[in-house]
């Protein structure tokens, strides 16, 4: 039985749990349901749930675990014949895995039966030639262990899958009857289902939380690995960054994390006067008609694709600069590529983030103290700037901050617009750049995985995420210190 | 209470000066007519209520005569309003100008986020009305102390004005309105938020301030208004219908819907 057809079949059971036990509720108090202690819906929900929810537990614990432990059994078996061959054991599992696929196919299509694919030997028949008559291609020869392997391995998941449609739907079954049984009058089915609510929000949190552990977890292993060949004070202390992949690298972090901050630092100059003083305009002197226009017009540059950014900084604005500040007048910069270009690419993208967080938090001070301030004599101007702003900093300063975490995780106008020398430097029309650029430049190339070339990259993106987590809870605790301030 | 007693004696004896005088004030908010041909004269140094039901304008009518109604675009006020002869609806005159002149107190307190000490100098300081540091401690300290808040609070100057009792902050704002020396004091339902402890240490002061002001009070409780004021104003549905001595308004009114109201048969 297919796992889909398997699901279909615990639904159905659990809609038809829902009518069965809706009904026994009712028909348990004569058909008046002010008598029951629940809504009937809820006497229904109930069953469904009993019914549905171990059945597919259970099954999605089983699918996750029957390969594991199957290819864990045939492994056992492939270790001599490995040690004979002088092939690793995760080839010719992987050799076993395609044998066996190739062989369910053939049993598919009719071309063999399941007797034969069993039970054939490679003494006696070219596995390969008829598999490929059913379509399969298979690579090399097929030797007689991983033919034997591929058997058991076959034979083992067929067991398996067996057992757990059989466990499935005995689950299923059983709560089923454990739910009808219990859709009597007393029975408080509003409250188990409400609990049954409660614990599915939590498995939602739950997942959410658990992957970023996940992320953060395959992040940590990979720069244990990386600091384990190559020297952790030379990663973070060392000026120079130059993999070769041919070894002999120098992987200082301190250029790139300089460019990064650079960047970031000139982005958010252009940045945050520019969406503070939007956000006090919309928020405070534009009329209706002019922010209902104004306002969805600015969060338009938020949804633009920083890739889109990226071309803009590199088609027009390193030619604008150029032309101010190049070899022509002045003879600061020498290419479109610098960290300026960059940064303003990057500042035009962060504007409506400021000015959007900054609006609502400008709005959300009170109106009294604008009437307090008006009240006292004060013009527009003198209450935003001595009255407003104070109240609404500390919000105004984490919307900065997550800008500003933002800016460092940006990639593609850097690399579009800053160039690729890692260089520390305090002229912001050099070229330089930044750390996610070189994570991607490290992991694009075709260098051994297990290079310190390559695994640099997780601990580049170990930092940052350091320095980002840093700054997001800095940003949450001056934001909650301060809030209280005026509710 | 004798004080004040005595107090209102006098006042009608010596018949003040008229301070604001309106005529024929209309007040729409968008299509809806909120204040309707209003004509009142507000005497110097005396406490003048404005009491009514819910909705009947009153608030609205304080407001126009700060001019705070400009804040609210959909509001249009029409008719003249004079405050000592002057026309504040006049082109020529300064709306900022004139909220310096005539201070305003609000129903909730709403000290601004800032130390005790900012929040009294905030009005001083965009006037320019101190000279130098000294003047303004000077100014902050003759404020709270008018405000009788300055023994409760003059070893925290620092501290916030958000952290002070509710009461606290009420006369915290009155001493914020005081500080920048306003010739009327408009009070907006002061005392609602407070309890009555808080609620008699505002009327106390309310008293003391009509000394050297003319008050103006927006009130829910008629026991408030005859105790603090000496003229009271009645509206109902945008329209004045009562204005005279206090004394007269509460035991011998003359419209029938006044009666109604003190009686607590119609708001």
């Amino acid at each position: 039985m297919t796992t889909s057809l398997l699901v279909l079949i615990v639904l159905a059971l659990g809609v038809g749990g829902y009518i069965v036990g809706r009904a026994r509720a009712l028909r348990g108090v004569g058909g008046d349901q002010r008598k029951l202690h629940s809504l009937p819906s809820y006497y229904g929900t109930n069953v469904a749930m009993k019914a549905i929810v171990p059945a597919l537990l259970v099954m999605l614990v089983w699918l996750l675990a029957q390969p594991l432990v199957v290819e864990s059994s045939v492994r056992g078996d492939l270790q001599e014949e490995s040690v004979r061959q002088d092939r690793s054991v995760s080839l010719m599992m992987s050799d076993v895995r395609r044998l066996a696929n190739g062989l369910d196919v053939a049993v598919e299509s009719g071309m063999m039966t399941r007797e034969r694919a069993a039970n054939m030997r490679t003494e006696f028949t070219d596995v390969r030639e008829r598999l490929g008559e059913a379509g399969v291609a298979l690579g090399s020869a097929v030797t007689s262990p991983v033919l034997r392997a591929a058997q058991k391995y076959r034979a083992l998941s067929e067991t398996g899958d067996l057992l757990r449609t059989g466990i499935v739907l005995a689950l299923a079954v059983a709560g089923l009857g454990w739910g009808i049984r219990n859709s009597t009058p007393e029975y408080r089915a509003r409250n188990v289902v409400e609990t049954g609510v409660r614990i599915l929000l939590i498995l939602a949190s739950c997942i959410a939380i658990l992957t970023t552990v996940g992320i953060v977890l395959s992040l940590v292993f990979n720069t244990i690995e990386f600091f384990r060949i190559y020297p952790a004070s030379d990663f973070f202390f060392s000026t120079t960054w130059s993999p070769s992949f041919g070894g002999g690298s120098e992987l200082g972090i301190l250029p790139l994390l300089w460019g990064t901050l650079y960047i970031s630092l000139i982005a958010l100059i252009v940045a945050v006067p520019v969406g503070l003083f939007t956000a006090i305009y919309l928020s405070e002197y534009a009329s209706k008609r002019v922010r209902s226009v104004a306002k969805p017009a600015i969060e338009i540059l938020a949804g633009i694709p920083t890739i889109v950014y990226g071309l803009f900084a590199l088609l027009t604005i390193g030619p604008l600069l150029l032309s101010v500040f190049g070899d022509s007048t002045v003879g600061w910069m020498d290419a479109g590529t610098a960290v300026m270009t960059a940064g303003i690419a990057m500042g035009i993208m962060l504007i409506p983030f400021v000015s959007s967080l900054s609006d609502d938090i400008i709005n959300a001070v009170p109106q009294a103290m604008r009437d307090g301030s008006y009240g006292l004599g004060a013009t527009q101007s003198e209450t935003i700037k001595q009255v407003i702003l104070p109240a609404a900093l500390p919000g105004i300063v984490g919307a900065v901050l997550l800008a500003a975490s933002r800016a460092i995780g940006e990639t593609m106008i850097v690399v579009l617009g800053a160039g690729a020398a890692a260089r520390l430097s305090l002229n912001p029309f050099e070229a330089m750049t930044t750390v996610t650029a070189k994570i991607v430049s490290q992991l694009t190339g075709d260098s051994d995985f297990g290079s310190p070339e390559a695994l640099v990259a997780f601990a580049l993106g170990m930092t940052l995420f350091v320095v980002t987590l840093g700054l997001n809870v800095l940003a949450l605790y001056i934001v909650r210190k301060y809030r209280e301030q005026y509710e | 209470m004798y004080d004040a007693d005595h107090n209102r004696t006098e006042s009608r004896v010596s018949q003040n000066e008229i301070k604001i005088s309106s005529r024929n004030v209309q007040v729409y908010y968008g299509d809806n007519h909120a204040i309707k041909d209003v004509d009142v004269d507000i005497e110097d140094r005396l406490v003048t209520a404005f009491i009514g039901p819910s909705g009947c304008g009153k608030s609205t009518f304080l407001r126009c005569l700060n001019r705070m109604n400009d804040t609210i675009p959909i509001c249009r006020v029409e008719g003249d309003i004079h405050i000592d002869g002057e026309d504040i609806y006049d082109k020529r005159v300064d709306p900022v100008q004139l909220r310096a002149k005539v201070g305003m107190v609000f129903q909730k307190p709403n000290p601004f986020p800032k130390s005790i000490y900012d929040n009294v100098a905030y009005g001083p300081k965009i006037h320019g009305l101190a000279k130098n540091k000294s003047e303004l401690d000077d100014i902050v300290e003759r404020a709270l102390k008018r405000a009788a808040i300055w023994d409760e609070v003059k070893d925290r100057l620092d501290a916030s004005g958000t952290g002070l009792s509710g009461g606290q902050q009420q006369r915290l704002c009155i001493a914020r309105a005081v500080a920048t020396e306003p010739e009327v004091l408009l009070m907006d339902e002061p005392c609602s938020a407070l309890d009555p402890i808080a609620t008699g240490q505002v009327e106390e002061l309310i008293d003391e301030l009509k000394q050297n002001y003319s008050v103006v009070i927006v009130t829910h409780s008629m026991q408030q208004a005859a105790r603090v004021s000496q003229k009271t104003a009645f509206f109902h549905l945008g329209n004045l219908v009562e204005y005279g001595e206090t004394e007269k308004i509460f035991t011998n009114p003359q419209d029938s819907r006044t009666e109604s109201y003190i009686t607590g048969r119609i708001g």
